[in-house]
Order: structure tokens, then C-alpha cells, then sequence
């Protein structure tokens, strides 16, 4: 059986309700939204998110009341949005299960997952309220099977006695969504920029879904093995899906679409707008190609960006 | 002509924040006023400096203003693109080499006068009033860097005890840090508002005015602060250069993304 997937045959087939599930990217940059609308559109929902540094991807599925329990070490569309509006109504109006950890332990988490480590020791997040308060109970995680009984452990260091350190536990990922600019049908994936912590959610989770600007030939993305950082064998699924990441930023093909990002701010911040957007653009179109007819070529040609310069600016105006 | 004599608080504070990089240090700043500040401070007065984003961007270069510590604008114009989790690496390793070349700035909705900063949420951690994004990268930061923390100057803001300590400072005095097993050589350096400049007692590790700007006055900050401050070394500081206020302008945030120019 092949690997390369339609965008719906692959949320489908990967996907369910329950899951821990993790997505690549960071806030507003390489976000795998293409999959997050399909979610959307398909209803799976009571998800235990790992969600690293998040954006517009997790509050849209927060406000569509999809998330179980939410872990959180930031989320914004940082520069549009200083705090996602959704995730905040959501911890405000106590309609989530949400726990904290600082970035820095979300980041490790997920590398010690991919490593295989039963746990992490950091010398962080000792004296903070990160230490001192549990978003999740002990008593309420016993009842989740995905979540570790205890948010973390402090102990002494057994190599260095009378040393705090903090345990921290590591997540088992059933599912990572990620979004690459280059792929082959076997699954061999190239990220161009950082990697963020996309490659350590891929090895880690038992299934991961990749969607990519292009599909190249198997033999194509071995011409040069020292670029990419994925093998084919620990993808499940490959979706060709470009412009994928709108509306956020994928290092050397498209900038993030600032009039959507604003447009998202405005609509995220009443149930009413939200749920008009959601109704627009994931549920109105039935697939990740009306939405980018919807979108319209135009639109996404002049988000391109320039050669030499990493981002989008209209050149036509330069020199003038 | 234009007039670069009538400067904002906002860009007082972010000369102030400019000025207080030196030359050979490793800035990890983030976007808004820091990244504004150590931009000013690589075009002025520490060249050469380098900046490093918790997105694992090293040594960045933008050309044009980043929204995001992930922006592509950070990513095309840097050295080294690490994953998250080398960044975070480093930052503990240059604790644990005993280097002292990281300087970093972090912001907050609270501070208090041991300098714990709050950017968790306002009120009940469970039953918030106001949530906030959560951590991102400061709490590390906090562990092992110095910091320069950014804030705005009001008495609810400033206040004896946060909600929520999302980055320790000196926790409670000299020996706070140690006590919690946090790194003791390392901890806040000074408070860069938009009224004036607090550093901390070598001795108590609380905040006392180091100097107000011109704009404000030792009287408006003992209003607009939460807990008692010793004002005793407190001295004026200079009105920014006209040269300096322009290169804001015109070079690092033409677009007035992050800093507004005052309508003439």
C-alpha cells in the first residue's frame, strides 16, 4: 500500500477521536492548517493536545470545542493576536482541561519522546507557579489514560546529591501532523528553515501525517540525502498539499497572509464571528482545494516570497 | 523637516533598553520593543553584539521588522537555523560553562519588587480573570540568563505579590534562588518601564529607582508603583539623541510596527 494520500483519506484513516495528538510549526510560521480544517470539517474531536508553540491552528480547534485537555507552553498569532482568543475564553470561561509547562520543557518533551526516554530532568520551573500549580489534577488525570498521573516529579539528582531537579513526563503521541515543503511518495521528507520540533513529533508519534508544498520523484529527493531529515518509514501518510500552511508562513515558498491573520483576530473574538469564520472557511468548502479557489490565485501569488530577501514584499515598488 | 526632538516614552524605552546591551554579548531578544531596542543597540551602541531568538535562530540579521521570534524574517538572515531543543541546550550550557555572555529581555503583565514576573494570567491560575499566553520561552530564560525585564509603569502592574510567577527573579532576597534550586548567579538586572529604570540591591535583591526619564518624574513613579521603592539613588537620565530617534524612525521601524510616531 502506498503512502501518498487525498488530504481527507489520510485525516480519516490517522486521525481519531481521543487522540494525543501533536502538530509541527511555530505560532505563525509552517502550521499544518490544511489538515487542522479537514479535522474540523471531519469531527473528530476530545483530543489531548501536546501543543507546543501554538497558533490560529489549535485556538480554531479549541473554539470548535475539539480539544479534551490542552497542553500549554504558548499560544498565539504572535504580532496579530497577543493571546489566542479562543484558548483564553476557553481557560477563562473553565470549558477546557489546560495544563502549563514552559516552552522549554514542551520542546524537551517532545526530543526526549523521540529519543525514547522514560523522562526528562531540567533545572527549570523550579520556584515558578509552573511548579506550583497543576492545571490538570492528579486525581483528574488518573482518569485520562493519555496523561501522565503526575504533571512532574522533583527530586534530588542522583548523580549530584542534595541538587533539585524536575522530572518531567514524556508524552506518547498516537499523532503528528506536520507540513514540509518537500516530500517523495515513500514518504522522505525535506523541511527548508527550522526544523522546529517537527522531526522530533515525527519519530515519536505512532502515526504521522505529512502535507507538502511538492512531491517530488523518490529518486528526485535523493540527489541530495544531506537536506533531508525525515526517512519514509516513520511517515504513515503523504499529502500533496500546497499552500498548506496558509495562513501561516512556509520558509522559502510563501510569508504569512497578514489581511487573514487580522481577519481571524477580529472573528475570534466573539462566539458569533467564530463561528461565521469556521462556517466560511472550513466548513463552506469541501476540501483544501475550494478553500484555496476561495483564497484565489492572485492573492496567494502576491504572498510569495522574494528571492533573497526570505519574506514577501512587493518588489514592483521598490526603486521607485 | 522633520522633528526628532519630540520623542515617546515608548522610545525612551527602547534607547534605554539599546544602550544597556554591551559590546560582545549574546542578546536573546524576542519581537516588539526588545527586538527595537537590540536592533538599535547592533546599529549604535554595541555593533558588535549578537542577537539569538528561543526559536533556535542564531545570530539574526532581520532586514525587516519580525512579528514572531519563528518569522521568516529572522530565519532568512541568520547564521545557524538549531530546532528548539538546541537553543535550549545552549541557554542552560552557557550557565553551566560559567559564561556570562547571554543578556535577554522579557516582558510581563505583573512584576513585583524581587522582580518575579507574571505573564500567566490575572487572578486565579484555575478561574482567571485575564489569561495570558503562558511561558513561551521566558521561564527558561529566567532560570538561566540575566535578564532585562520590560514593563509597563503602573501601580497594578507593579504590585507586592504576582499571581503567578512565570519567571523567578530573586524570589524573595539574596538567597532566594538557591533556596528553590534555581541558578543563584543568575537573575534580573534591571526594569526598563516607560516612566524610568530600576535595578536591585546588590544586598536585599530589591528594586530600587535607578533613574527616571525626563518625561516623568521620581513623584509619578512612587504613584504608579504598587510597593514601596527606595528613591534615594534615583538620577535623571538624558533625553535621547535626535540622530537616534530618527534611525528608529526611518531605519529600524519605518513601518511604525511596533513604536508609533508622534503626530507633529
Amino acid at each position: 500500500m502506498g503512502k501518498v494520500y487525498q488530504l481527507s483519506d489520510a485525516i480519516a484513516k490517522f486521525v481519531k477521536s481521543g487522540d494525543h495528538i501533536a502538530f509541527g510549526g511555530f505560532t505563525t510560521n509552517r502550521k499544518p492548517y490544511a489538515a487542522a480544517y479537514e479535522i474540523l470539517r471531519q469531527g473528530q474531536k476530545d483530543f489531548i493536545v501536546e501543543a507546543g508553540p501554538a497558533g490560529g491552528d489549535w485556538d480554531m480547534l479549541i473554539g470548535a470545542g475539539r480539544v479534551k485537555a490542552y497542553i500549554n507552553c504558548y499560544t498565539a498569532n504572535s504580532g496579530f493576536t497577543n493571546v489566542a482568543r479562543r484558548f483564553r475564553k476557553a481557560i477563562e470561561k473553565g470549558e477546557m482541561l489546560f495544563e502549563d509547562y514552559s516552552q522549554d520543557g514542551s520542546i524537551l518533551m517532545f526530543h526526549a519522546a523521540s529519543l525514547g526516554l522514560p523522562y526528562v530532568p531540567v533545572r527549570f520551573m523550579l520556584g515558578s507557579g509552573l511548579a506550583d500549580e497543576w492545571g490538570i489534577s492528579e486525581e483528574e488525570r488518573k482518569k485520562i489514560d493519555k496523561l501522565p498521573n503526575k504533571k512532574f516529579i522533583v527530586q534530588d539528582n542522583p548523580f549530584n546529591p542534595g541538587e533539585k531537579i524536575m522530572l518531567l513526563p514524556v508524552p506518547k503521541l498516537d499523532t503528528a501532523i506536520i507540513h514540509v515543503q518537500i516530500a517523495s511518495p515513500d514518504g522522505t521528507c525535506r523541511i527548508l528553515g527550522d526544523e522546529f520540533h517537527d522531526v522530533d513529533i515525527a519519530v515519536a508519534a505512532k502515526h504521522t501525517i505529512v502535507t507538502c508544498e511538492e512531491l517530488v520523484s523518490n529518486e528526485e529527493i535523493r540527489r541530495d540525502p544531506n537536506l533531508n531529515t525525515i526517512p519514509g518509514f516513520v511517515v504513515d501518510a503523504v499529502v500533496h498539499a500546497p499552500c498548506g500552511a496558509h495562513p501561516s508562513q512556509c520558509y522559502d515558498y510563501y510569508d504569512y497572509d497578514r489581511d487573514f491573520l487580522k481577519e481571524y483576530d477580529k472573528a475570534s473574538k466573539t462566539d458569533e464571528d467564530f463561528n461565521k469564520f469556521l462556517d466560511e472557511w472550513a466548513y463552506g468548502v469541501k476540501s483544501h482545494e475550494e478553500y484555496l479557489n476561495k483564497l484565489g490565485a492572485v492573492r496567494l501569488i502576491n504572498n510569495k516570497v522574494v528571492p533573497g530577501l526570505g519574506f514577501h514584499r512587493d518588489m514592483t515598488k521598490e526603486g521607485k | 523637516m522633520a522633528d526628532y526632538t519630540n520623542y515617546t516614552n515608548r522610545e525612551m524605552q527602547a534607547v534605554t533598553i539599546a544602550k544597556a546591551v554591551k559590546n560582545d554579548q549574546i542578546a536573546i531578544v524576542g519581537t516588539g520593543l526588545p527586538l527595537i531596542g537590540a536592533s538599535l543597540a547592533k546599529k549604535v551602541f554595541a555593533p558588535d553584539c549578537t542577537l539569538i531568538v528561543e526559536s533556535g535562530l542564531m545570530d539574526c540579521n532581520p532586514v525587516e521588522v519580525p512579528t514572531s521570534v519563528g518569522d521568516c524574517r529572522f530565519m532568512a538572515h541568520c547564521a545557524v537555523q538549531w530546532p528548539n531543543s538546541r537553543y535550549v541546550g545552549f541557554q542552560a550550557n552557557e550557565w553551566l560553562h560559567d559564561d556570562d555572555r547571554l543578556i535577554a529581555f522579557i516582558g510581563g503583565a505583573q512584576i513585583d519588587p524581587y522582580g518575579n514576573v507574571n505573564s500567566t494570567q490575572i487572578g486565579d491560575y484555575h478561574h482567571p480573570k485575564t489569561r495570558f499566553t503562558g511561558s513561551g520561552g521566558a521561564n527558561g530564560i529566567a532560570t538561566f540568563v540575566n535578564t532585562i525585564i520590560m514593563m509597563q509603569h503602573e501601580s497594578r502592574r507593579f504590585m507586592k505579590k504576582v499571581d503567578y510567577i512565570t519567571s523567578p527573579g530573586w524570589i524573595d532576597g539574596p538567597d532566594g534562588r538557591a533556596k528553590l534550586g534555581l541558578p543563584a548567579n543568575r537573575g534580573p538586572q534591571m526594569v526598563v518601564t516607560d516612566r524610568g529604570v530600576f535595578k536591585f540591591d546588590e544586598k536585599t535583591k530589591r528594586m530600587y529607582l535607578a533613574g527616571y526619564y525626563e518625561t516623568s518624574s521620581i513623584e509619578e513613579i512612587i504613584a504608579n508603583t504598587g510597593f514601596e521603592i527606595d528613591v534615594s539613588r534615583a538620577e535623571k537620565i538624558a533625553p535621547p539623541e535626535p540622530e537616534v530617534i530618527k534611525m528608529i524612525r526611518e531605519e529600524i521601524d519605518p513601518g511604525q510596527v511596533f513604536i508609533k510616531v508622534p503626530k507633529e
